[in-house]
């Protein structure tokens, strides 16, 4: 595995995201709730750039005309369909069979000032 | 001609080894009956004025609006209003262990008038009980009701419902709201409680209140009309899955009947797509629509597609679910009757077994055959 520099964490705030080519491969690395995660900035279903669409939540409902909201910032739809794809797993929410693939993230400091943080993305 | 019929009969019962349910039986309920059970201020209002309830816009098939011509009795009524004849012609010959009563006449459930249309509703299941059921054990009813009220719908469910020789509520397909609607959850609530099935039988599409026979407006011929029936039942099918009828009424059991059979394996798989994509519009709906499918519908076979080769016929069958989901229908005596015998090519022993008796059983509650084995 080698570890890809993705950039500064304060370039990538709570709820943002950022997408990077590392290795050939676009990658899609989103902060949630402070904490990074990497997916694969390809849809398993018709190839669609994943990350360029929303960043969402999970509908839910307890019956005909109820919307909860879960799981906010944790998914991604896809920009052609409207898959839904968990970020922090890569799976398809109805079908976790299709997934999307995910990476491992750490954020790392070389020296004591919290803006000189750095993310990397591990493929 | 006597001796050829008698040979041929004779040649069928010897093929149809066990007995079989039909789910689709058209006894005659004819309106000169029905009035005798009707309160006195609307026989007063029908001596005046008529019977003010709409008629087909379109011609049929047969002799006798739609009838098979020979099934006129000897006593020269209406087709499906004799019981020796109808066992005679049918019941006896065809080996059927049961068979459920659709009545024939829908025509209340295209009038404004609910009152109205709860009376005749009534009528028809008071006249059905003395009449039909009872008079032959094989013979289960069909509980009318006016569905353009649900409110009087369900009480007029409540009122024959548990009836041991009712089996299932009957609608007409043509409805001014399709059947998901949350407007007829008193329905399903009522269906529920006395244990039976909702049924949508294709009639009175684009006839008195109900809406056109399309949503591109009035088809011209009967053929055409015939072809549309599939466009309103997928209708009420994708309105039952996606109003969420059945995460709030699980038990529920819902019948397509007579709108044909395999155009429902490419809906269902449209269906599930779209669910796939569009979920979060409607989060109610837990699971694939064809798992609501499988778990909640049945399809009535008459009148059944032929493929054009048996290859594709299983691959249908398959993608239909027919194992779980289909119940043989004749139609009797109507003029696209579907013999038990000829309508379906050889079918595997097990699941011939479930589409002529085990589906209708487990959906209607009717017990096992009284002879294994049969009458050969």
């Amino acid at each position: 595995m080698t570890g890809f520099l993705v950039g500064k964490a304060s370039e990538i705030p709570e709820g943002g995201k950022k997408i990077i080519e590392a290795n050939g491969r676009s990658i899609g690395i989103y902060n949630i709730g402070g904490e990074f995660f990497a997916i694969r900035n390809t849809c398993p279903h018709q190839g669609a750039a994943l990350c360029s669409g929303i960043t969402t939540e999970f509908i839910n409902s307890t019956g005909p005309g109820n919307f909860v909201h879960e799981r906010e910032g944790e998914i991604v739809r896809c920009p052609w369909h409207q898959w839904e794809f968990e970020i922090k797993t890569g799976c398809m929410v109805v079908d976790p069979k299709k997934r999307t693939k995910s990476y491992e993230v750490t954020v790392e400091r070389f020296d004591v000032s919290v803006e000189d943080k750095e993310v990397y993305v591990h493929i | 001609m006597e001796v050829t019929e008698g040979k041929q009969i004779k040649k069928q019962i010897s093929k149809t080894k066990r007995t079989i349910i039909d789910s689709d039986i058209h006894n005659y309920t004819p309106l000169e009956e029905i009035k005798k059970y009707l309160p006195r201020v609307y026989r007063d209002q029908i001596d005046l004025w008529g019977w003010r309830l709409p008629g087909s816009l379109y011609l049929n098939g047969g002799t006798n609006v739609g009838q098979r011509a020979d099934s006129i009795p000897p006593d020269g009524g209406f087709p499906g209003s004799n019981l020796d004849f109808m066992s005679s012609q049918y019941l006896d010959p065809f080996n059927v262990e049961y068979g459920i009563l659709t009545g024939s006449d829908y025509s209340c459930q295209a009038s404004p008038d609910v009152d109205y249309a709860a009376a005749i509703s009534s009528a028809i299941n008071e006249y059905t009980l003395e009449h039909w059921l009872g008079r032959d054990r094989r013979l289960k009813g069909s509980v009318f009701i006016p569905k353009q009220d649900p409110v009087l719908s369900a009480k007029e469910i409540h009122r024959v419902g548990s009836h041991s020789d009712m089996v299932q509520v009957i609608v007409a397909s043509g409805a001014d709201k399709p059947y998901g609607n949350r407007y007829y959850h008193p329905i399903y609530e009522a269906c529920v409680e006395h244990n039976l099935p909702f049924t949508i039988h294709v009639l009175m599409e684009g006839v008195g209140m109900n809406p056109p026979t399309t949503g591109a407006g009035w088809v011209s011929y009967y053929p055409e009309y015939r072809a549309t029936r599939p466009q309103v039942m997928a209708a009420h099918l994708a309105s039952l899955i996606y109003e969420g009828v059945f995460e709030k009424f699980p038990t529920l059991k819902v019948v397509l009947q007579e709108a044909g059979v395999f155009w429902v394996a490419p809906y269902l798989w449209k269906l599930d797509e779209d669910w796939k994509a569009l979920r979060f519009q409607t989060p109610w709906v837990k699971k694939p629509p064809s798992e609501y499918f499988r778990s909640n519908i049945k399809v009535s076979s008459q009148p059944l597609e032929p493929t054009p080769n048996q290859e594709m016929f299983r691959q249908m069958m398959n993608a239909v679910y027919a194992d779980e989901t289909l119940l043989y229908c004749s139609d009797y005596p109507h003029w696209d009757f579907d013999s038990p015998l000829k309508t379906f090519p050889k079918l595997d022993d097990a699941l011939w077994e479930r589409v002529f008796y085990q589906n209708a059983a487990d959906l209607y509650g009717l017990p096992a055959r009284k002879k294994q084995g049969g009458t050969e």
